[in-house]
């Protein structure tokens, strides 16, 4: 019974450092969080109680639903195209041929470049009159004659969110380098089995592939939802307002205007909570939807 | 002691080796391209000067070359203030992330511990709850976190970067976790009937075997330091206290008199260390994800 | 082993002296006998050189007080954060619409009682200028270097269309309608075979800082000072017609490739200066950097002109209208020196301190009285007319309003949503009216709140 204690003890000695910044970072924050949403705040003068107005304030700001659409339509294209070219990426660098260690690092470079200079980097080569990427399509497909090919990338309202989309695929390496870890820890007897039945690779990658991984896959989901509905540094740096006509102007940005330039503290903070609960209910039907599909090793 | 460590795992498996190699390369070169290209248009952009980076047709590779942009971009803007702010970013950035980096393996390391080979009761719920603090979005609490530090007066300095790193964080727990799980029980066993206490169990036999997965969560947290923007953004206010990434914004100047080639310069010179890191790692980074195996 | 051992200690030895380090560099500690106060200025380039010499000077001419002078990047918002954070600068050389929002956020101090002391007052400014850092009746920032705003055309342009070179300054003596330039506008606009754009005779975006502001050239107003917004004043209706019109006439997809091809303002690929727009809005910096860029349209027969930017034929009450702006200088609150902080700006407030900063960068002063010879010597031959443009009655100062960044946000929203055809002008601005309208009733009701509660504290 004493060794118990003692271990108890041990443990939470260890644990320690974690219970302090749970407090500190986390409890404190989440709480004067949920009590500036219910205030008028602007930092330098006192908080002001004022009940639900904030909330009843974002339901009638137009801003606010283009800032949330903006981010639902961005979330719904990258999240699964992020997903399908990580995990693409990660099956390619899990073939057996020789080289791979290049490959990998090529393929890991992108996500290794800063965000503001990819942003800057990316507005280069998406221009719409002198961008490599346009001069490249013109000499691709000269029979072409349209005026609006190619699209003037990022001046585009029509464009612009793909862009961005292509910027976060482009930058998949982390989430791939969680696939191709997972990737290794499936048993080679499986596709040995699976060789035996005579199975070719579709069918090894639907029936082995996908089942053995899924546990990963979910992981690789549920951070990608945290992730992309946050998505800030690029599109600030490329037009902090969000142009052309706000079509590049997410949550996180509007979020940031509230609480840094326009000094509505509280207001940012009702709008944090709401994307808190996106968020929660997402991941918990993500898990709920998965509960059927992913499989967890024996 | 890896060996024992690694026996009782189930063996690592590939796709068998595919029929058409040579197919496989040709694959895996069209996709190193697309994912090269960009960078490959960094350096040449580096190298031109303004109008060169914005001839229509664009230029491939620069003529003349200007190397001069390198120093150029390194020195930018010393003369006005009084310093190579080059240098100052680095070691700022430097600074914080050996601060992150250390916090960030030590404090995670102890608390893994106690959630991976320790038994106490509420171990369980803890361990959840931990989990669940990955679903807060950062947003929801940048607001609250800046006004804790502004009453701290920590705003303008370095650490409100660092300081929350020594308190661990759920991700980086959750990582070393899955990996001291795997660590036979045994060893610990062994060592406790010789009379080492826990303290010395995690020294000496816990952390020696943890070095892979503790490399891979210090390199995702050099990473993430270098990359930071935002943080920064919020919590530095002095050009001599910036990053490298908040610092890289300065490039572009106020009246939107950007130099391209400078800017995509001093990109590269921020990206360069970071590339040969990655590039001298990579197995072992792999290796690592791969030991702490993600499957809960 | 006993190696192993000294792994931890050395460990934390390592970390402290890095903390320590790293506390050293955030605040390094002088060490003369001088009060030292803190300066921020957003200037780089060649304007940042201006402000260090005036500071040098200062430092050497006396014995007491040392400004150091930090560039920030991103000023406007990096004050605010360092003012809330309880360690702000001394000085903050902010941008003039800053001042409203900062002063009702009670971020900067009132000067007000160091001006009275010192006898500096609105009569040695001229108006535009010292009204922009007054808030209800106080005066809470003074100008460093101001700016207005005036049409420069491309004369060499004007000259092979077949027209007078000047014929923006000289028409009907000066009378130069906004309907006359967009004829000539037509007449310089060149289009390759494929019916692509390569010279635009006006953009209305180009350099776009005040895309905000072209009602005023039409007699509109953006609110009306106290409760009202007023974006769908018939005036902004105009000029957003205006705005659209040259899309319609440009197309849209050719004008916004037009636009993307174009450098940035300070480059030599610069629209004006590269000689693919002939006529544009620009301020007074814009003759220095076309020294810097494009010298080969100086010299004795320069190739660009200027004039008072036109005005509506049916509103020549509106002639010279012209945007007013200035970049200026505050004491944060929460400053550690205040008395000192303002015995600089008294310094550079001087007809000598304004003349020599002013004359570094290339631009006229805020003062009626400066040292003599002050426009004779300065190096910007457009100085003077650009004084006179702010002495006018037309100037367009930004709006004095705390939501001022929100409604400008929504208004260059409106902006692009007209100039590339997606909704009519009156469409754009009704969505603005819908979007600041019940901001602006919000804020009022802050504003007594906050008013009521630190009346009770």
């Amino acid at each position: 019974m004493r060794n118990r204690r003692r271990t108890t003890l041990t443990a939470l000695a260890f644990a320690s450092p974690w219970f302090l910044g749970f407090c500190i970072f986390m409890v404190y924050p989440l709480v004067a969080s949920i009590y500036f949403s219910f205030c008028d705040y602007s930092v330098l003068r006192p908080a002001i109680w004022i009940g639900a107005g904030n909330y009843i304030h974002l339901i009638h700001d137009n801003i606010f639903w283009t800032a949330l659409i903006n981010t639902a339509v961005y979330t719904a294209i990258a999240l699964p195209v992020g997903l399908i070219v990580a995990l693409g990426l990660a099956m390619l660098l899990n073939m057996k041929v020789k080289g791979m260690a290049f490959y990998r690092t090529l393929f890991f470079i992108p996500s290794l470049v800063p965000l503001v200079a990819l942003a800057v980097l990316m507005q280069f080569i998406f221009n719409g009159q002198y961008g490599i990427l346009n001069v490249i399509l013109r000499d691709l497909f000269p029979f072409v004659h349209s005026q609006s090919f190619p699209p003037n990338w990022l001046g585009d309202p029509a464009f612009s969110k793909l862009v961005l989309v292509f910027i976060s695929a482009w930058g998949a390496g982390n989430a791939m380098v969680i696939y191709l870890a997972g990737l290794q820890d499936v048993p080679v007897q499986l596709y040995e089995a699976a060789d035996l039945d005579g199975a070719g690779f579709w069918a090894k990658t639907r029936n082995v592939t996908l089942p053995m991984i899924s546990p990963v896959i979910l992981f690789n989901l549920v951070m990608g939802i945290i992730g992309t509905l946050q998505v800030f540094t690029v599109p600030y740096v490329i037009s902090p307002t969000g142009s052309p006509e706000r079509s590049i102007y997410f949550y996180a940005m509007y979020l940031y205007d509230n609480a840094f330039i326009y000094h509505q503290m509280g207001y940012a903070c009702a709008m944090g909570w709401i994307l808190f609960v996106i968020i929660m209910i997402l991941t918990l039907l993500s898990f709920r939807l998965s509960e059927r599909h992913v499989h967890y090793g024996s | 002691m890896t060996t024992s460590v690694n026996a009782k795992r189930r063996p690592k498996g590939r796709l068998t080796g595919p029929r058409n190699p040579f197919l496989v390369h040709l694959v895996l070169i069209a996709v190193s391209v697309v994912m090269v290209f960009p960078l490959f248009w960094l350096v040449s952009t580096a190298l031109k000067g303004n109008a060169q980076a914005m001839k229509v047709p664009p230029v491939w590779i620069p003529h003349p070359m200007l190397f001069s942009n390198f120093p150029r971009a390194f020195t930018y803007e010393s003369k006005q203030l009084g310093y190579i702010p080059f240098l100052v970013y680095g070691r700022n950035t430097l600074i914080i992330a050996t601060l992150v980096v250390s916090g960030t393996v030590v404090s995670n390391s102890l608390v893994a511990y106690a959630f991976a080979r320790l038994n106490w009761p509420g171990r369980n719920v803890l361990f959840a709850a931990t989990l669940a603090t990955m679903m807060i979005p950062f947003p929801v609490l940048m607001v609250p976190t800046f006004i804790l530090f502004q009453r701290l007066h920590w705003i303008g300095t370095f650490r409100p970067l660092w300081v929350p790193a020594w308190f661990g964080s759920a991700f980086n727990i959750f990582l070393l976790r899955q990996f001291f799980m795997t660590i036979p029980q045994e060893l610990s066993e062994a060592a406790r009937i010789d009379g080492c206490n826990e303290w010395t169990i995690f020294r000496e036999v816990i952390i020696p075997l943890a070095k892979p997965a503790l490399a891979v969560v210090a390199l995702f947290t050099f990473m993430g330091v270098w990359n930071d923007f935002l943080g920064p953004l919020i919590y530095l206010t002095n050009q001599n206290t910036f990053t490298l990434s908040l610092g890289l914004q300065n490039y572009s100047s106020q009246n939107g008199g950007t130099e391209f080639g400078l800017l995509m310069a001093a990109s590269t010179i921020v990206i360069a260390p970071i590339i040969v890191l990655f590039f001298f790692t990579q197995k072992l980074f792999i290796q690592g994800i791969a030991v702490t195996g993600l499957k809960g | 082993m006993q190696l192993r051992r000294l792994w931890t200690p050395l460990f934390i030895a390592f970390i402290v002296a890095t903390i320590a380090y790293s506390e050293n560099v955030v605040r390094p500690h002088p060490h003369d006998n001088r009060i030292h106060i803190v300066y921020w200025e957003k200037w780089t380039g060649f304007e940042g050189d201006a402000i260090k010499q005036v500071v040098n000077y200062y430092n050497t001419h006396q014995n007491k007080i040392h400004v150091d002078l930090l560039t920030i990047s991103g000023i406007e918002n990096k004050t605010l954060l360092a003012v809330a954070g309880g360690d702000p600068p001394d000085l903050a050389g902010l941008y003039g619409p800053n001042v409203t929002q900062y002063a009702d956020d009670k971020a900067v101090l009132p000067l007000t009682p160091f001006l009275k002391k010192y006898g500096i007052n609105r009569s040695q400014y001229i108006p535009a200028f010292w009204d922009e850092g007054t808030v209800n009746g106080q005066q809470y920032a003074l100008p460093t270097t101001p700016a207005s705003t005036a049409l420069f055309y491309n004369r060499a342009m004007f000259k092979a269309a077949g027209m007078d070179p000047d014929k923006p300054r000289d028409w009907h003596n000066g009378n130069y309608t906004i309907e006359e330039m967009d004829k000539d506008a037509e007449k310089l606009t060149k289009r390759s075979p494929n019916g692509q754009l390569l010279v635009a005779g006006f953009l209305p975006s180009e350099p776009g800082w005040w895309n905000w502001g072209w009602g005023y050239f039409f007699g509109g107003r953006l609110w009306d000072g106290k409760n009202r917004i007023t974006a769908t004043d018939p005036g902004n209706i105009a000029a957003y017609r205006w705005i659209e019109h040259f899309t319609k006439e440009y197309g849209t997809t050719n004008l916004s490739s037009f636009k993307s091809g174009l450098g940035q303002f300070s480059s030599p690929q610069n629209g004006f200066m590269s000689g693919k727009v002939a006529m544009e809005i620009q301020g007074v910096w814009m003759y220095h950097y076309i020294n810097m860029y494009a010298p080969q349209m100086c010299g004795k027969d320069p190739q660009f002109g200027v004039a008072p930017f036109p005005f509506p034929a049916s509103r020549p009450d509106l002639k010279g209208s012209t945007f007013s702006d200035e970049d200026v200088i505050t004491i944060p609150r929460g400053a550690k020196h205040p008395d000192a902080a303002f015995q600089f700006i008294r310094f550079l407030e001087s007809p000598k301190g304004m003349d020599m900063l002013c004359g570094l960068q290339w631009k006229m002063s805020p003062l009626i009285k400066n040292e003599p010879g002050f426009y004779r010597n300065n190096k910007n031959l457009l100085a003077k007319f650009f004084a006179e443009q702010a002495m006018g009655k037309n100037t367009i100062p930004p709006p004095k309003m705390s939501i001022w960044p929100q409604y400008q946000n929504s208004l260059s929203n409106a902006y692009d949503e007209v100039s590339l055809l997606t909704k009519t002008p009156t469409q754009a601005l009704e969505e603005v009216q819908r979007e600041m309208q019940p901001q602006l009733l919000q804020w009022r009701q802050q504003e007594a709140l906050r008013a009521k509660a630190e009346a009770n504290h």
